[in-house]
C-alpha cells in the first residue's frame, strides 16, 4: 500500500517536471534543467560513493571532459546533438578508465587523494593547454544544430532543451537504477560493507569497483555534455575540485541510501543557492550550516528522513 | 557591501511582488534595467565604481522625469568574474526579473561567453568594460553594443606611444608583457604587438611572456623574470585589485627603479590610482578609457563635479561607461518610443549621444563605440584628489585608432 503511494508520488512528480515550462514562470525552466542535470552528475557519483562506497575528490573530470568533448564537437565538426553526447560519453569513458585504472587500487583517503590529484591534473590541462581548451575562459561561442535522429528540435530554445534534458535524464536515471538493482549493483553494494568476504567469496572487487568508476564516469559525462550547451561555454571550473564537491554534497544532502536521493540533493541545492542568493552574496555560510544540521541529525539525507518518517508515523 | 544587500532585498522584495505581472508592462511601472559587474574578490571595486556612475545617471534621470516618463530601476547581479555564472545571471534578470536592458561585464572572457547568448534574450546589452575586440569582431551581434574602448583601439594607441618611446626609437628594442592568464591579457599582448611591428618592423616581440593567473595575489616571480631577461619594454595589462598588488610588489622590487619603459594599459583607472596614492611610480606610461580631466565639455564638468561631490574621489572610466549607457538607454528608448528589446537595440545602431569623453557613436557595422583611448605619463600627486596626475595626456581620435569594419570580422 505505501509503496504503491510512494509511486503515486513519483508519479505526480514527474507529471510535473513535464509540465515546468508551462506552470512555472520562465526562470524556473533554466532552474530545473540545472537541477536535472546536476541531479544526474550527482546519481552518477551516488553510484560509487552511495553504493560502492568509494569518496571520490575527482569526478568534475568526468563532468567537465563531457563538457569539453561536446563544446568542441560543436564548434569543429557542427556534429548532431546525439553525436555530441556519445562524444562526451566516449571521451569520460576513456579518462575514467585510465584514472580508475590507477586509483581504484587504493582504499579510503589515499583514494580520495589520488582522485583530487588526477582531478586537478586534467583541469591544470584544460586551463593551460591555450590553443585547444581557450584556457581560463572556456569554450564559448557555439551554436546548437540538430538534435540527430531526424528530429526537428530547436534545441535553443530554452523550453525545448528542457524536455530534451528531461528526457535523457530520465533514460539515464532508468539504466543506472537498473545497474544498481542488478546482481552487479548488489556486488557493489556487498563491496561497500565488507570488501574483505566479497574478495573471499572469489570475486575480484579491484575489478568491480573499476568497472563501477568507469559507469559513474560516463553517466558524469553525459551530464557534462548536456551542461556545455546549457552554459553555452565550457570553462575550466567544470573541472574544479570545488565542482567534485558539489555532488558529494548533493548526495549527502538528499540522502546517499536511496537512488534519487541524489536527485533531491540537486534539486535543494540549486533552489535553496538561488533563492538564497537573492537576499545575501554568503549562501556557501547557509549551506555549510544546513550540510553540518544534516550529518549531525539527519544522516539519510533529505529523502532518506522524509521516507522514514512517513513509514514510521502514518503506519 | 552592507548597504549591498540592503539594496539586494529591496529588489528581491519588489521582485516578488511585481512577480505576477512578470512580462507586462504599464506606463506607471518603472523601466528596470539589469546590471551585471564582479562585486566580489579582486575586482569587486570596478562593479562598486559602474554602480556609483549607474547610480548618478538614475538619480538624475529620475529626477527629470524619467525615461518615456517612467522611472528607471535597477537590479544588480554579481558575475564573479565568471561566463557561465554570467550568463546564469542574465537569463535571471531578463526572465525572472523582467530587465527591459542590459549594462555591464567587467571581464572579456565574460563576455565571450555571454554575448552569443544575447539574439536568445532579445534584449540589448550595453558593454561599459570589458575590452575583448571579439564582441564587436567575430562575435558581435544585432544585441550587442559597447561604450568602452576596445582591447584593439586601446592597444593601436600604446603602440603609437610606445613607438615614440626612446626605447624603441634606439633600433631592435625587445618588448615582454605581464598580463592576466585570459582573453584580455593575451589580446592585449597579441594586438600591441602586431600594431608595434606596423609602425616599427625591427622590434622584438620576446617570445618568453608572462601570464599570471587572474586574482594570482603574488607576482613577484613575474616581476623578477621580466628584471632578469633582456626586456627594454613592458606591455603590463593586469587590472583591478591584481593591479595595485603588483605595483606594490613591483616598488618593493626596485621594479621601476630599472632602465625600462613601462606601460600600463589600464593603469590610469581611478580605482588603482585611489588605493595607491604615492606608491604609483612617477614616469610610467599609464592608460584609461577615460580619463576625467581630459574632456573640456559640459557633459563632463557635470559629471565630474556630481561624482566628486557624491563620493569624494574622480570617476573612474569604469563609472563614465556605466553613466553614459544608462543616458544611451534613454535616448535609445525615446527614439524607439518604446522599452521593447529589438527596437532598443536597432536604435542604438548608429546612435550619437553627447557622454563626458565627447560625442559618443555606436558605429552602424559592429555596434563599437568611437570612443578614444586616453594616454599620459605618471606625474606628481594630485593636490585635491588624493591621486597621480597624468601629464603628457594624449587624446586619440576614437575613429582613427579603430579597426576597419572589415578587419573586425563582424557582419550584421
Amino acid at each position: 500500500m505505501k509503496t504503491k503511494v510512494l509511486m503515486a508520488i513519483l508519479a505526480v512528480v514527474i507529471a510535473g517536471l513535464i509540465a515546468v515550462p508551462w506552470i512555472a514562470s520562465y526562470f524556473y525552466v533554466f532552474i530545473f534543467t540545472e537541477i536535472l542535470i546536476l541531479g544526474l552528475f550527482a546519481a552518477s557519483f551516488n553510484l560509487i560513493f552511495g553504493y560502492t562506497g568509494m569518496l571520490s575528490f575527482g569526478h568534475a573530470a568526468f563532468f567537465g571532459i563531457g563538457a569539453y568533448a561536446t563544446a568542441l564537437v560543436l564548434i569543429h565538426l557542427e556534429w548532431p546533438f546525439l553525436a555530441c553526447l556519445l562524444v562526451s560519453m566516449g571521451a569520460s569513458a576513456l579518462l575514467a578508465l585510465m584514472i580508475g585504472f590507477l586509483s581504484v587500487r587504493l582504499n579510503e583517503v589515499y583514494f580520495a587523494m589520488l582522485t583530487l590529484a588526477f582531478g586537478m591534473m586534467v583541469f591544470a590541462i584544460a586551463y593551460q593547454w591555450r590553443s585547444v581548451t581557450n584556457g581560463s575562459d572556456g569554450l564559448a561561442g557555439f551554436t546548437l544544430g540538430s538534435f540527430g535522429l531526424g528530429l526537428d528540435l530547436t534545441l535553443a530554445n530554452p523550453s525545448v532543451y528542457y524536455h530534451v534534458v528531461l528526457g535523457i535524464v530520465a533514460i539515464a536515471a532508468i539504466v543506472l537504477y537498473v545497474i544498481c538493482r542488478s546482481s552487479f549493483g548488489m556486488i557493489l553494494k556487498a563491496i561497500r560493507q565488507n570488501p574483505e568476504r566479497v574478495s573471499f567469496a572469489g570475486l575480484n572487487v579491484r575489478t568491480y569497483r573499476l568497472v563501477a568508476f568507469v559507469i559513474a564516469g560516463i553517466f558524469a559525462g553525459l551530464a557534462g555534455g548536456l551542461i556545455a550547451p546549457f552554459l553555452r561555454v565550457a570553462s575550466p571550473e567544470l573541472l574544479h575540485w570545488s565542482m567534485s564537491a558539489e555532488p558529494i554534497l548533493m548526495a549527502i544532502l538528499g540522502g546517499t541510501g536511496f537512488f534519487l536521493g541524489p536527485f533531491i540533493g540537486s534539486a535543494a541545492f540549486v533552489l535553496l543557492e538561488t533563492w538564497i542568493t537573492t537576499y545575501t552574496e554568503s549562501w556557501m555560510l547557509v549551506l555549510g550550516i544546513i550540510l553540518a544540521l544534516m550529518v549531525i541529525f539527519f544522516r539519510k539525507g533529505l529523502l532518506g528522513t522524509a521516507i522514514d518518517w512517513w513509514m514510521e508515523v502514518k503506519k | 557591501m552592507k548597504k549591498m544587500s540592503i539594496r539586494n532585498l529591496l529588489v528581491a522584495m519588489t521582485a516578488t511582488a511585481t512577480l505576477g505581472t512578470a512580462g507586462t508592462s504599464y506606463a506607471e511601472d518603472p523601466i528596470r534595467i539589469g546590471g551585471l559587474y564582479i562585486l566580489s574578490g579582486s575586482a569587486a571595486t570596478y562593479g562598486e565604481f559602474a554602480q556609483r556612475g549607474i547610480n548618478l545617471a538614475v538619480d538624475e534621470i529620475n529626477d527629470s522625469g524619467g525615461i518615456l516618463g517612467r522611472q528607471v530601476e535597477m537590479i544588480y547581479e554579481d558575475t564573479q568574474g565568471k561566463a557561465s555564472v554570467a550568463i546564469q545571471a542574465a537569463r535571471k534578470l531578463v526572465y525572472s526579473e523582467s530587465a527591459d536592458a542590459l549594462v555591464g561585464l567587467d571581464s572579456s572572457g565574460v563576455a565571450q561567453g555571454m554575448v552569443p547568448t544575447m539574439p536568445e534574450l532579445q534584449k540589448p546589452l550595453i558593454i561599459t568594460h570589458a575590452a575583448t575586440p571579439d564582441v564587436t569582431g567575430k562575435l558581435c551581434n544585432a544585441f550587442t553594443y559597447r561604450i568602452s574602448v576596445n582591447v584593439a583601439q586601446n592597444m593601436k594607441a600604446a603602440a603609437m606611444v610606445a613607438a615614440e618611446t626612446d626605447a624603441t626609437k634606439t633600433d631592435a628594442t625587445n618588448w615582454t608583457t605581464i598580463g592576466p592568464d585570459y582573453a584580455f591579457g593575451h589580446q592585449s599582448w597579441e594586438f600591441f604587438g602586431n600594431y608595434l611591428k606596423e609602425i616599427n618592423p625591427d622590434v622584438n616581440l620576446m617570445s618568453e611572456t608572462n601570464f599570471p593567473r587572474f586574482g594570482a595575489e603574488d607576482f613577484t616571480p613575474f616581476i623578477d623574470r621580466v628584471m632578469d631577461s633582456d626586456a627594454e619594454g613592458v606591455l603590463i595589462s593586469v587590472w583591478g585589485g591584481d593591479l595595485v598588488n603588483f605595483i606594490r610588489q613591483a616598488n618593493n622590487r626596485g621594479f621601476f627603479e630599472e632602465d625600462l619603459e613601462v606601460m600600463f594599459t589600464v593603469g590610469a583607472a581611478t580605482e588603482v590610482l585611489t588605493a595607491l596614492g604615492e606608491e604609483m611610480p612617477e614616469g610610467v606610461h599609464l592608460s584609461t578609457r577615460y580619463w576625467y580631466e581630459a574632456y573640456d565639455n559640459d557633459t563632463n564638468d557635470r559629471f565630474v563635479k556630481a561624482y566628486l561631490d557624491a563620493y569624494g574621489n574622480p570617476p573612474s572610466y569604469n563609472a563614465e561607461g556605466a553613466y553614459a549607457a544608462i543616458y544611451a538607454y534613454k535616448q535609445a528608448m525615446e527614439a524607439a518610443g518604446t522599452t521593447d528589446g529589438p527596437a532598443v537595440a536597432k536604435a542604438l545602431s548608429g546612435m550619437s549621444m553627447e557622454a563626458p569623453n565627447g560625442t559618443v557613436t555606436f558605429r552602424a557595422g559592429d555596434n563599437q563605440a568611437m570612443v578614444s583611448p586616453n594616454w599620459g605619463v605618471s606625474g606628481p600627486m594630485h593636490p585635491e584628489h588624493g591621486i597621480r596626475t597624468l601629464t603628457n595626456l594624449q587624446i586619440f581620435d576614437g575613429e582613427e585608432v579603430a579597426r576597419t569594419i572589415e578587419a573586425t570580422g563582424c557582419k550584421l
